[in-house]
């Protein structure tokens, strides 16, 4: 089932009578069976637009479309979706085979069925043992697990997940994850999933869709999106050390930081922010390689060194500096106050004008 | 398996406006029920005589038409027997008499309350917990059991004689049983519980004691629950209706509850002035309903948090 | 130090203590003794002799204490349900209007604010035959007028007054307590039930009422215990001499023991309320742990 979103707008009214334009004129097609992350900061609108999506919220403006269907108007119960909470909201005194069966019974299916349709479920998630307990019995993993089942129960169209992983401690969540992508690709359901953790959004979904203000930054495959972002916001918010932006310029179609150059560019002179990745960072001490900095601290886990610098900044507040990360293969031995010469590959940089759209 | 989903936007828009009608016809004839007792006391007070009785009952009346005869006539002094000299309904008389029971009923149980709140939430002593309990269970059990035997104390105590009873007597025994609530320790200590131990150990650090700790920090803290314990209390004396009805000895100590009732039946004749028994109605009610539309917040507030237990 | 400790806790405790003595504990204790005493006199302290069966005989043989029993149950047993689950439904149709829902919620807590006698007063005048709102609206539904409270009117008709005034009297609390108690329900239950496509009748029989299962509880608890001490609402209604249309026709348990309330210089009158008193504390005792012990099966969570 693809989901279309047109125009969509919702205003809430805040204490001081402010209005805050929570989802601003998104425009969005989710494509059928397919498996989206729905990324950014809190307050960013994406749990409004998913609430919206389900209907528990009506929106100010603009249509939302299941397949051809349109649903602006439908109330949630009518829409045909699961949706699994972000603290579940299982009822706490219903047993997990009463949770799982009242979608069930309200749809009036047929005793039997719905019987064989609650146990099928419980299998898929792994509690068919777990049917008697409360939900107050289980950790907090398979509350979650009891919280999809519930869901899809009734194999909805559409499969709404907001933050499902976010209550859970670090090992469960990685689990989860996998255990979401495993049942989504079984059903082959539409599913929309919301959460502010880039890498969670990154390694689960076919595709994510990063906001910011109610606006939709960029839309594509996560590495796409990762390795191409649309501005400064997306390259800033994808990758984990942050990408490092520095105050640049493009001068004679040569890319300067600090007055050193890194790279060409066949562009008008300006001013730019220069976005490099972490791990763009290539040694290269032999050719004295023009782009150079002096090492502060280093630290060294597994097979990676992480390089902290920062640049001729003479900020009196150490608090104030604005450290920059390389990251770089631990075989090269080198110590704080070290002197390091670097190339940057090309397809890791990426130029920004000053309102931080791409170049 | 889908077109279970699918649904007519417009049926369910129908639908919704109508249940909104009913649900707001629900609530709005649920008002008129809660209402009706009021306006018909108030209606009932402005009528003469002639307007009482008539068939079928006037329900609406102009305002022109409205009458205060019934309110004058309360104040209009008995011409003879027992009570000569007095209003027939000493309204004012009553109200004095409830407010100071109400006054000093209040003053003492807040007293008592804040104390034992404080050294049921904040001291450890032996017996603690035994001694809560016990207290606890006291509220199970019904009011009536004691009322005999605190006659016969406060008759033994020489509050009640019906030869020379005092006013100061009437209302040391309408006030001193009455100083204690459980409930409202429990509802205190609630409160006092919530304010972080640290705050106790910063003022014990500092040399405080006790009781300047209770004073100059728990109680200025509890304040809003202390307001509400203040608020319901004084509110119960103008419902009290045996125990003033069994202590007073002469029509002046009553209190409004009493004098209300068996007032504005002739004995003789067995006929009732309804119109004046409703003006005295009124005038017993509307001090109450003054005192909660000026604390409506706190007094539902605190009746609400009295409900839900913990 | 310890010592210290407990003196001080005393201390704070003593006005409390002493007046719980003197007016709560010595009373409780005396009502037992005093309740198995034969022609006691409570100014002089003396009795005839020691029977501790002997009051609650003459009690329990006592037609018009029969009489207080059953319109006491009756009055806990009707007034109870209803207005419980009368005041539910209100709760929850405020739920539903967040704009009229602050005037609504002030109108229906009028009834606590207001002097019980009065108001039963104001509810007798209602009742009239003749003169009064009630026969009239039941009127416009082609009834014919009712002698509620008459010198001739059914039982019948005087327990439906009493009945009235009750539910009315006692709604006000109910439905702010269940109104708070709706809102500390966390609304993702009910945005989850709307996801599970639940009827709002659905939602109100299996998510309001199982997770306000511990507060029902309470507020039964509560309001039968309220409801078995019923006086105030007959006193308002019928005048405290008669107490009924006909003598004592409409007299509960509390009034039963009230009226010795003068007969503290008659012998044995005081034994005869200790004896009552006690027996309603018992009926209020079972039927409260009946009601946990019902109830701990259903209320679960």
């Amino acid at each position: 089932m693809e989901i279309k979103m047109v125009n969509l707008t919702k205003i809430f009214i805040s204490k001081g009578k402010k209005e805050v334009h929570a989802v601003d004129h998104v425009d969005l097609v989710i494509p059928s069976g397919k498996l989206i992350g729905l990324l950014g900061p809190s307050g960013c609108g994406k749990s409004t637009t998913l609430y919206l999506i389900a209907g528990l919220l009506r929106q100010t403006e603009g249509q939302i479309y299941f397949g051809e269907e349109e649903m602006s108007e439908t109330p949630p119960e009518k829409r045909g979706i699961g949706l699994v909470f972000q603290n579940y909201a299982l009822y706490p005194h219903m047993t997990v085979r009463e949770n799982i069966l009242f979608p069930l019974e309200n749809l009036r299916v047929e005793k039997e069925e719905a019987k064989k349709r609650t146990y099928d479920m419980a299998k898929l998630v792994g509690l068919e043992e777990m049917l008697d307990r409360k939900p107050k019995e289980l950790s907090g993993g398979q509350q979650q697990r009891v919280a999809i089942a519930r869901a899809l129960v009734k194999t909805p169209r559409v499969l709404l997940l907001d933050e499902p992983l976010s209550n859970l401690d670090a090992r469960l969540r990685l689990q989860t994850r996998e255990e979401i992508k495993r049942i989504q690709r079984e059903t082959k359901i539409t599913t929309v999933f919301v959460t502010h953790d880039q890498e969670e959004a990154m390694s689960i979904s076919d595709e994510i869709v990063v906001m910011k203000d109610g606006v939709i930054q960029q839309m594509g495959e996560p590495q796409a999106v990762y390795d191409k972002p649309a501005n400064l916001f997306v390259a800033k918010f994808l990758g984990n050390p942050q990408i490092n932006v520095f105050d640049g310029e493009i001068k004679n179609k040569e890319i300067l930081i600090e007055g050193m150059v890194v790279g060409k560019k066949d562009m008008p002179d300006q001013k730019i922010f220069v976005g490099v990745r972490p791990e763009a960072f290539v040694v290269d001490n032999e050719n004295q390689a023009s782009f150079r900095f002096k090492v502060d601290l280093v630290e060294t886990i597994g097979r990676d060194t992480t390089l902290i610098f920062d640049m001729q900044d003479d900020s009196e507040n150490i608090l104030d500096k604005k450290t920059f990360k390389a990251i770089i293969d631990a075989g090269f031995r080198i110590k704080a106050d070290d002197i390091v010469h670097f190339n940057i590959k090309p397809d890791k940089m990426h130029l920004f004008d000053l309102n931080g759209n791409i170049l | 398996m889908a077109d279970i989903y699918v649904t007519n936007v417009r049926t369910y828009k129908a639908k919704k406006i109508l249940s909104n009608i009913l649900l707001y016809a629900f609530l709005a004839i649920i008002a008129i029920i809660i209402l009706l007792p009021f306006y018909w006391m108030i209606l009932s007070s402005l009528k003469s005589t002639v307007q009482l009785e008539q068939i079928p009952p006037i329900l609406f009346m102009s305002p022109s038409d409205w009458k205060i005869t019934n309110y004058t006539d309360l104040f209009v002094l008995v011409q003879s027997g027992q009570r000569a000299g007095e209003p027939l309904f000493p309204f004012f008389t009553y109200m004095k008499n409830t407010v100071v029971v109400s006054i000093i009923t209040t003053a003492g149980t807040t007293i008592t309350t804040i104390l034992a709140a404080f050294a049921f939430a904040r001291l450890n002593f032996k017996g603690r917990d035994i001694l809560f309990a016990i207290l606890l269970g006291t509220m199970m059990v019904p009011g009536e059991i004691f009322i005999l035997t605190n006659f016969v104390t406060v008759y033994k105590l020489g509050w009640y004689s019906i030869l020379d009873q005092s006013y100061l007597d009437v209302v040391l025994a309408m006030t001193i049983p009455f100083m204690t609530s459980v409930f409202y320790i429990f509802y205190l200590r609630q409160t006092f519980k919530q304010i972080p131990n640290e705050l106790y150990y910063a003022a014990k650090v500092d040399g405080t004691t006790d009781f300047k700790y209770l004073l100059k920090v728990m109680i200025p803290i509890a304040m809003p629950t202390i307001i509400t314990i203040i608020i319901l209390n004084s509110m119960g004396a103008w419902s009290a209706y045996i125990w003033p009805a069994l202590i007073a000895c002469e029509d002046e100590y009553r209190l409004v509850s009493n004098g209300l009732r068996g007032a504005f039946t002739d004995t003789s004749t067995g006929r009732t002035d309804y119109g004046q028994q409703m003006a005295a109605s009124v005038l017993v009610t509307l001090p109450l309903l003054l005192l909660f539309f000026v604390f409506r917040k706190q007094i539902m507030r605190g009746v609400s948090r009295s409900g839900i237990k913990g | 130090m310890e010592k210290k400790n407990n003196l001080r806790a005393w201390l704070y405790l003593a006005p409390l203590l002493i007046l719980m003595a003197v007016f709560t504990f010595y009373p409780l204790i005396n009502a037992f003794i005093v309740s198995s005493y034969k022609g006691y006199l409570p100014l002089s302290g003396t009795a005839d002799g020691i029977d501790l069966f002997y009051n609650y005989g003459v009690i329990l043989k006592n037609p018009l204490f029969k009489k207080a029993v059953i319109n006491t149950f009756i009055i806990a047993g009707v007034s109870v349900p209803i207005s419980i689950l009368l005041s539910l439904l209100i709760a929850v149709s405020l739920k539903s209007i967040p704009k009229l829902k602050g005037a609504f919620q002030t109108i229906y807590f009028l009834p606590y604010v207001t002097n019980t006698i009065a108001i039963g007063m104001a509810f007798a005048f209602m009742f009239h035959e003749d003169y009064g709102v009630i026969n009239l609206v039941l009127g416009w539904f082609g009834i014919n007028p009712v002698n509620w409270l008459g010198g001739t009117a059914t039982y019948a008709a005087q327990m439906i007054a009493l009945l009235i005034l009750t539910i009315w009297n006692g709604l006000a609390f109910k439905i702010l307590v269940f109104t708070s108690g709706l809102e500390n329900i966390d609304k993702q239950y009910y945005d989850a039930a709307k996801i599970d496509s639940a009827s709002k009748w659905t939602v109100f029989k299996r998510i309001t009422v199982p997770l306000l299962s511990p507060l029902i509880l309470y507020i039964s608890i509560t309001s039968v215990i309220g409801a078995l001490k019923a006086y105030n609402s007959v006193v308002g209604l019928f005048g405290d001499v008669k107490l009924g249309a006909q003598n004592n026709s409409m007299i509960t348990i509390v009034a039963f023991v009230y009226q010795y309330k003068d007969g503290y210089t008659d012998k044995g009158y005081i034994s005869y309320a200790a004896a009552a008193s006690i027996i309603l504390f018992f009926i209020t005792a079972v039927i409260s742990i009946l009601q946990t012990i019902v109830s701990k099966k259903r209320v679960h969570y």
